[in-house]
C-alpha cells in the first residue's frame, strides 16, 4: 500500500516538474538527488567498472579504475595479456603501445587536457561554480525520441594543437528522470576533428545506494555507435598506486617542470 | 531506498498512462524513427556550387565555405577537410559572416544563394551562432528568400548589416540593407528602393565603419524568363552609417544598369572596384575609383569580367595590395596591374562564384565553384581540388535491381553518374561512372539490358549508353514532318514502362514513344501544355545581358508516369500547370487540373506516382515557387483525376518536389520537399519530418528500392542520401504502439561470403560513403526508452543455448542491433606476444535463431532466420565440412589454450623443486606459444599456438571450404598437438604433483 502511494506521487511528482519552467541548477540538483543524493555521490573515493565491447564480433573485456584524485586507469585484456590503456597517476598519462606492449606517455598537450579533469570525479556538475565551471539550460530537444533539457557545460579552456580552446559539452537530461541519457562534445583531435562525439548512457542501475549507467554507445553523432556493457561498478576499490606509475625502461633526461 | 521507489515508480507509472493516451493521440512518426538512419553516399568528386567563402580574421587553418544547396561547412585545416555544421536548417546558403570581435565564437549564416539561375533553391532568413556553430538560433527575415552579404562593425559587436537581395520570383518588400544595434535581436531598414530591387552586394570601408557601399539591382525571374536590370539599379554610398545614401555614378555608363559588384580595396580604402551590367556592351566591365567613390574609369570589359552578371558578379581584392583583383566567372580572372588588364585563374570547374585569401598569405587562396572549392598555393595558378565535400546537386534518381543495386542520376552543371550502394572499403569516388555531358537530369536503366539512357539539357542530347559493350548513341525524338517546333523543357522527362523493356518515353509539348529504345519514334498525343505563346520567347531572356540558355524553356511536359498496372494509363504533368491522363494507351486525353482546387493557375506539375496498389489512383506534386509561391501541394487520386484530395497537412515546411509511396503500406507515403524529407504514416493526415542524420536539404527526387526496401534519395546539395530498409515503418500502428516490445519482421539474412579488396588511398581527405551494414539485424520498437534497470540481448539457438550476447538499443522507437553472425573467439593460449589468429570470431550455421531480449524480469523472444550467400557456391556437404573443421580448430585452439595454463600452473608448483623437470617444461612450452618478441618486426618464430590460429583463421575466413593444403596442414599440427600432451602428461606426471588444484577447463573459459 504504501508503495502504490509512492507511486502515485510520483506520478503527480513527475508530472508537475515536466510543467513548470525549469532552471539549470533545478535539474542539476534533482537529478543528483534522483541518483542517490550529493553528499553520497561526493563520498565516493573511487570506481571499478568492469565492462565489455563488442567490435566486430570480437568481445574484449575492459577494467576501468577511476579515482577521485584524478588518476585513472583502463585495463584491456587480449588473451591473456593485460595491456594499459589511459593511465594516469596525476601527473604522467601512459599506454601500452599495442606493437611492442611496452608502456609510452602521450604527448604533453594531451596530458595537460587530462589534468584539468582530475576535479570531475564522479561528475563534472558537483559543485561546478566553485570549479569555475558554466552550465547553460538552451532548451528541450528530442533524443532516442525522448524530451530531453539540453545543458551546456563549459570547463577549463583545454589547449588543442597549441591553440587554446574551450572545453565545452552538451549533456541532455531526460525530462521524467532527470539522468543524462546523452552527451555531446565537438572532437577535437585525429581524423574526426571538427565532427559531434555522442555517448548515450541507460540501464542505470544501483550499487551502494547510487544509480550509475550501465550501459554506454559511443560514436560519431548519425554514424552506427557501439555499446559498451558495464558487468559491475564497485565503489571505492582498493587498488596499488604502483599500478599508475609509468613503468620507467630507458634512461630518460629528467623534464624540468618549471620551464612550463 | 525511497530513490529506487521513485525511481521504479517513474519506469512502471508511467507506461499504462503512456498507453492509455495513445486510444486519442495519433501516432507521431519524429519519434519513433529511432536507429532509422540515413547514411550520405555522395559522390563527392564533383562536388556541387559554393555560393560564399569566408576566412576567419585571426586563425588561418579556419575556413567556411557556404553552399548553394548543402549548408554552411568549416574547415579546421586550412580547407584540407570541411565538416557540416548547419545540417538542420535551410542550406541553401548566400553569406556567411564571422564577428571579427569574437571570431570564434559568434557565426551569422545568411540563407538563400545570391548567384540567381534558374534552378537556385529559396533561404528562409538570417541565423546565428554565440558558440562557433554549434547551436544556431534564428534572427528573423522569414521572407528574405536570399541574403548576399553580413557585415559585423569590427570595432562594434552590436552594429550589424545586413544586405537582402530578397524575392527573385515576386515583388516583396523584404529587401534592402537593413542594421542592428544589437547584435541582431532588432532590425531597421536603412536602405529600401522598391519591391523589385534588392541589395546584390554590400561593402564597409575597413578604416571608416560608418563608409558603407550598397549595389541595388533590379531583377526577376519567372519560369520562362529572366531579367536582370532597370533605372532602379545603382551604386550607392553612405557615410553616416546608413542613416542617408547618394549615388555614386560619376563616371558610370548612361542608362539602365544591371547587377553590380562592389569591392574596397583592405589595404586602401579610397580604391574601390565595380563591375558593372550596362545597357551597352562596350560600357560593361570592371570599373575603379581612386577617391572612395567620387569618379569612376572604365578599365576592362573582357569577357571574363562582364559574363553572366546573375551568376558571377564577385570582386575581391587582395588583402595587402590594392592593386590585385579577383572577379568571378566562367574560369574566374585575376589582374595584378590594378584591374587593367586580367588572366584566368588555374584550371579548375567553370563558373567561378567567390574567392577568399588566406589571412596571412595571399599565394593561399580558396575559390568556390559549381564543382566546390580549390585551393591555391601559389596566387591562383594551380588549383586543387577538396575532396571531402559531398555537395552533389541532383535533379533525379533511379535504381536498378543489381547485387548490389545501382543509382543512377543527374547533376547540376556536373554531368550524369551511376555508382554502387555499397562498395569495398566504403563508397569511393572512383566507385562513380560517368555516363553523360552536360548538365545532366534524368537517367534510367533498362528493365531488363544494361543499357542507360541519360540526358543533357533541353534533350540537345538523349544518351542510349550500351554499358556492356561501351557503345553510345544519342536517340532524342528529332523535329517531324508535319508537327510543330520541339519544346523541352530543360529537364525534360524520360520514362521507361515495366510492361515493355524496350519501350521508352520522353515529353516535349508532345509525348514521344518509343518501342524500341529510342530508335523509332510516335507522337501519341496532341500538345499537352497550354501552349501559352507569351511564355515562349526565350531569346528575350535575360534582360541587359541575352541569356538564353534553354534554362527557361516553357510550356513543356515536366513528368511522365505509366500505370504499373495497365500500360494504357499514361499521366502526364506539365511545367504550365497541366494533369493530363490516358487510359488508353494515347487515343485520348482528359486534362484533370480543373478537378485540383486549391492550387493557383498554371503552377508548375512537378511529378505524377502513378500508384502501385490500385490502377485509378495517383499523386500529383504541384510546385509554385517560379511564381513565387512556396506552399506545399500535394494531391491523390483515386479516379483517374475526376476528383483530386489534398493530402499535406500543416506539418509540411517547404514547397515539395516529389513523393514516393510505399510499395506495400498505401498509407506510407514519402515527400521530398525543399526542406527535407516528410513521412507519413497515415495517407497525409500527419506528416513527419526525418531527421536522423538527414539534413534539411531539398529533396528533388525519391525512389524505393523493392528488393531491399532502402529509400534513395536524390538531394540538390548533399549528393545521395540512403535510408536502408524502411520496412519497419511499414508495421507501426497503435495495436503495436501499446505493446511492451514489438520485433519486427524481417527477412533471412544473407551471412555474405562475398568480399573484396578496398585499397584505402586518399581516404585521409576524400568524401567516402557508409556501406549499408551486412549483418543480422534484431529491429524491435519500445515505446519508451529504456534508461533504468537491466536489458539485455542474447541471441540463442533453438534449444535455449546461447550463442551470443549483445549491446540492446534503448531508444524509443525504431531500434536495431546487429550481430554479424558469429560467436565470440577463442580463448587463446597466453604467450608473450598476439596470436593475431585467434582474434577470429567463427561464424554459425544457417539456420532459424532466437533473440531473446531481457527488460527487467520479462523476457521476449523472436526468431529470425540466416542463410548461407548462394554466390560461392558451396553444397551443404561443404558447408558442414567447413563448419566442423572450423570449430575443430576453434577448440583446438581453447584445447592448447587450457593446456598451457595447466602448464604454467605446473611451473608455478614445481619451481627450483626440480630443475630438470621445470627445464623440460620450458622447452615445452617454447614450442607451443611464442615467448619473446613483440607484435611487429621484433616478433618471434611462430610456435603450435600461432601455426593453430593461423590455420584456424585461414579457414574460417575463407567463403570456401578448406582445401586439401589446408586439411593436410591440419593433420601436421593435431599431431604435433598430440605429442605436446602426451609429453605433458608425462612430465606431469614426473613432478609428482601434490594438492595440485587449478580451474576446470569450463570455469576457464568463463574466466
Amino acid at each position: 500500500m504504501k508503495t502504490l502511494k509512492l507511486v502515485l506521487v510520483a506520478l503527480v511528482f513527475s508530472f508537475t516538474t515536466h510543467i513548470n519552467a525549469q532552471t539549470a541548477d533545478e535539474i542539476i540538483n534533482t537529478y543528483f538527488e534522483n541518483i542517490g543524493g550529493l553528499e553520497n555521490l561526493k563520498k565516493i573515493e573511487g570506481m571499478k567498472m568492469t565492462a565489455k565491447v563488442n567490435n566486430g564480433g570480437m568481445e574484449i573485456p575492459l577494467e576501468i579504475y577511476q579515482f577521485k584524485d584524478g588518476k585513472q586507469l583502463t585495463i584491456i585484456n587480449f588473451q591473456g595479456k593485460e595491456l594499459k590503456q589511459g593511465v594516469f597517476d596525476g601527473e604522467t598519462l601512459w599506454g601500452h603501445n599495442f606493437m611492442t606492449m611496452k608502456a609510452e606517455k602521450n604527448d604533453a598537450e594531451t596530458t595537460a587536457n587530462m589534468k584539468l579533469n582530475s576535479n570531475d570525479f564522479p561528475d563534472p556538475f558537483i559543485d561546478y561554480k566553485e570549479k569555475g565551471y558554466n552550465v547553460e539550460l538552451l532548451g528541450n530537444e528530442t533524443i532516442d525520441g525522448t524530451e530531453t533539457f539540453k545543458i551546456k557545460l563549459t570547463k577549463e579552456p583545454i589547449t588543442v594543437d597549441g591553440v587554446e580552446e574551450a572545453d565545452v559539452s552538451f549533456y541532455f537530461f531526460d525530462v521524467d528522470n532527470f539522468v543524462p541519457i546523452a552527451v555531446q562534445t565537438e572532437i577535437k583531435s585525429g581524423q574526426g576533428k571538427g565532427m559531434t562525439l555522442e555517448i548515450t548512457f541507460s540501464d542505470y542501475q544501483e550499487v551502494e545506494g547510487l544509480y550509475f549507467p550501465f550501459s554506454m554507445t559511443r560514436g560519431v553523432k548519425g554514424q552506427p555507435r557501439s555499446p559498451i556493457t558495464m558487468t559491475s561498478i564497485e565503489l571505492n576499490p582498493v587498488v596499488d598506486d604502483a599500478e599508475f606509475e609509468f613503468p620507467e625502461e630507458t634512461e630518460t633526461v629528467p623534464t624540468d617542470d618549471n620551464k612550463n | 531506498m525511497k530513490h529506487l521507489l521513485f525511481i521504479m515508480a517513474m519506469c512502471i507509472g508511467l507506461l499504462p498512462i503512456y498507453t492509455n493516451a495513445q486510444d486519442s493521440k495519433p501516432i507521431i512518426a519524429k519519434d519513433l524513427f529511432g536507429d532509422l538512419s540515413a547514411r550520405h553516399i555522395g559522390p563527392a568528386l564533383m562536388s556541387g556550387r559554393i555560393n560564399d567563402m569566408e576566412v576567419h580574421p585571426t586563425n588561418p587553418r579556419i575556413i567556411y565555405a557556404g553552399t548553394a544547396g548543402g549548408g554552411v561547412w568549416k574547415s579546421n585545416n586550412a580547407g584540407t577537410t570541411f565538416n557540416p555544421i548547419f545540417d538542420d536548417y535551410c542550406q541553401s546558403i548566400g553569406a556567411v559572416e564571422i564577428d571579427p570581435n569574437n571570431p570564434d565564437k559568434v557565426i551569422y549564416v545568411g540563407t538563400g544563394e545570391t548567384w540567381t539561375r534558374n534552378s537556385v533553391s529559396v533561404g528562409d532568413g538570417l541565423y546565428k551562432s554565440t558558440d562557433g556553430g554549434t547551436n544556431w538560433k534564428k534572427l528573423g527575415f522569414d521572407k528574405s528568400e536570399r541574403i548576399a552579404n553580413i557585415i559585423v562593425n569590427p570595432n562594434n559587436s552590436d552594429e550589424v548589416y545586413v544586405a537582402v537581395l530578397g524575392a527573385l520570383w515576386s515583388d516583396s518588400d523584404e529587401r534592402g540593407v537593413y542594421k542592428s544595434l544589437d547584435a541582431g535581436a532588432t532590425w531597421s531598414k536603412v536602405l529600401y528602393v522598391d519591391e523589385s530591387t534588392g541589395c546584390a552586394d554590400l561593402a564597409m570601408d575597413p578604416n571608416n565603419p560608418d563608409i558603407l557601399y550598397a549595389s541595388m539591382w533590379e531583377f526577376r525571374r519567372t519560369g520562362w524568363s529572366f531579367n536582370s536590370g532597370g533605372d532602379k539599379s545603382a551604386l550607392y554610398k553612405s557615410i553616416d552609417g546608413g542613416k542617408s545614401w547618394n549615388k555614386i555614378h560619376n563616371g558610370f555608363p548612361e542608362g539602365k544598369l544591371g547587377r553590380l559588384a562592389i569591392a574596397v580595396a583592405p589595404s586602401d580604402s579610397n580604391i574601390l572596384y565595380t563591375v558593372i551590367e550596362a545597357e551597352k556592351d562596350s560600357k560593361k566591365g570592371l570599373y575603379r575609383s581612386d577617391d572612395a567613390g567620387k569618379s569612376w574609369k572604365q578599365l576592362n570589359n573582357d569577357f571574363g569580367l562582364t559574363v553572366r552578371p546573375f551568376y558571377f558578379s564577385r570582386i575581391v581584392v587582395d588583402p595587402r595590395n590594392p592593386d590585385v583583383v579577383v572577379k568571378g566567372g566562367l574560369s574566374g580572372s585575376i589582374s595584378r596591374d590594378g584591374g587593367k588588364t586580367f588572366k584566368g585563374l588555374g584550371r579548375m570547374h567553370a563558373d567561378i562564384h567567390d574567392i577568399v585569401f588566406d589571412i596571412n598569405d595571399s599565394d593561399r587562396m580558396y575559390v568556390g565553384t559549381d564543382g566546390g572549392v580549390y585551393r591555391s598555393w601559389n596566387g591562383g595558378t594551380t588549383m586543387e581540388i577538396v575532396e571531402n565535400l559531398p555537395l552533389s546537386q541532383f535533379y533525379h534518381i533511379s535504381v536498378d535491381n543489381e547485387e548490389p543495386y545501382n543509382i543512377y542520376g543527374g547533376l547540376q552543371d556536373n554531368g550524369s553518374w551511376y555508382g554502387p550502394s555499397t562498395s569495398s572499403g566504403g563508397i569511393n569516388a572512383r566507385d562513380w561512372n560517368s555516363i553523360g555531358g552536360g548538365d545532366g537530369f534524368r537517367v534510367l536503366r533498362h528493365p531488363t539490358k544494361k543499357i542507360i539512357y541519360s540526358e543533357m539539357q533541353g534533350a540537345a542530347n538523349v544518351w542510349r549508353y550500351d554499358v556492356e559493350n561501351k557503345l553510345i548513341k544519342t536517340v532524342q525524338p528529332l523535329p517531324k514532318k508535319g508537327h510543330a517546333k520541339l519544346r523541352f523543357n530543360w529537364n525534360p522527362p524520360m520514362a521507361v514502362s515495366e510492361h515493355q523493356p524496350d519501350r521508352f518515353y520522353m515529353g516535349s509539348q508532345f509525348l514521344h514513344k518509343s518501342e524500341d529504345m529510342g530508335d523509332t519514334w510516335t507522337i501519341i498525343s496532341p500538345d499537352l501544355t497550354t501552349n501559352d505563346k507569351s511564355k515562349q520567347n526565350q531569346e528575350g531572356s535575360g534582360g541587359l545581358s541575352m541569356d538564353n540558355s534553354g534554362a527557361e524553356n516553357h510550356t513543356t511536359i515536366f513528368t511522365i508516369a505509366e500505370s504499373p498496372f495497365d500500360e494504357n494509363v499514361i499521366w502526364v504533368g506539365t511545367d504550365d500547370g497541366n494533369v493530363q491522363v490516358t487510359t488508353n494507351g494515347g487515343k485520348t486525353w482528359t486534362n484533370t487540373i480543373a478537378n485540383v482546387s486549391g492550387v493557383p493557375a498554371n503552377t508548375w506539375v512537378y511529378h505524377i506516382e502513378a500508384s502501385v496498389h490500385d490502377k485509378a489512383t495517383a499523386y500529383a506534386v504541384f510546385e509554385g515557387h517560379t511564381t513565387g509561391d512556396m506552399t506545399p501541394y500535394t494531391y491523390k487520386t483515386t479516379d483517374y483525376g475526376k476528383t483530386w484530395t489534398n493530402i499535406i497537412s500543416d506539418d509540411v515546411v517547404g514547397f515539395v518536389r516529389n513523393i514516393q509511396e510505399d510499395y506495400v503500406n498505401p498509407d506510407l507515403l514519402y515527400l521530398g520537399t525543399e526542406f527535407g524529407l516528410y513521412i507519413t504514416l497515415n495517407g497525409g493526415k500527419s506528416w513527419s519530418k526525418f531527421t536522423k542524420n538527414m539534413p534539411s536539404v531539398a529533396v528533388h527526387f525519391i525512389d524505393l528500392q523493392k528488393r531491399t526496401n532502402d529509400l534513395v534519395m536524390g538531394t540538390h546539395g548533399r549528393g545521395i542520401i540512403i535510408i536502408d530498409d524502411i520496412s519497419p515503418l511499414r508495421e507501426i500502428s497503435p495495436e503495436i504502439m501499446s505493446k511492451k516490445v514489438h520485433f519486427f519482421t524481417s527477412k533471412p539474412t544473407v551471412m555474405k561470403d562475398q568480399s573484396g579488396f578496398s585499397g584505402n588511398f586518399g581516404a585521409e581527405t576524400q568524401f567516402v560513403g557508409r556501406n549499408p551494414s551486412k549483418a543480422a539485424q534484431i529491429k524491435y520498437l519500445l515505446p519508451k526508452r529504456h534508461t533504468f534497470g537491466k536489458m539485455t540481448l542474447e541471441i540463442q539457438d533453438m534449444d535455449g543455448k546461447k550463442i551470443a550476447s549483445l549491446g540492446p538499443g534503448k531508444s524509443k522507437g525504431i531500434n536495431i542491433v546487429n550481430w554479424n553472425y558469429t560467436i565470440k573467439q577463442p580463448k587463446v593460449a597466453k604467450g608473450k606476444t598476439f596470436s593475431f589468429g585467434g582474434f577470429t570470431s567463427p561464424r554459425v550455421k544457417a539456420g532459424i535463431y532466437k533473440a531473446v531480449l531481457t527488460k527487467g524480469k520479462e523476457t521476449f523472444e523472436h526468431n529470425f532466420e540466416l542463410v548461407y550467400d548462394e554466390h560461392s557456391g558451396l553444397s551443404s556437404q561443404d558447408r558442414e565440412l567447413k563448419y566442423d573443421t572450423t570449430m575443430k580448430m576453434y577448440n583446438m585452439t581453447q584445447d592448447l589454450a587450457y593446456l598451457v595454463y595447466e602448464l604454467d600452473a605446473v611451473l608455478d608448483v614445481v619451481t627450483n623443486k626440480n630443475k630438470k623437470i621445470v627445464a623440460s617444461l620450458n622447452d615445452l612450452k617454447e614450442t607451443l606459444v611464442i615467448t619473446t618478441g613483440d607484435n611487429y618486426v621484433g616478433s618471434a618464430e611462430p610456435q603450435l599456438r600461432e601455426k593453430m590460429a593461423d590455420l584456424y583463421s585461414k579457414i574460417a575466413n575463407s567463403y570456401d571450404k578448406p582445401s586439401n593444403a589446408e586439411l593436410d596442414n591440419l593433420s601436421i599440427i593435431e599431431e604435433r598437438f598430440n605429442k605436446a600432451k602426451t609429453d605433458f602428461a608425462k612430465l606431469k606426471k614426473k613432478a609428482r604433483l601434490k594438492d595440485f588444484k587449478i580451474k576446470t577447463f569450463e570455469e576457464f573459459l568463463k574466466d
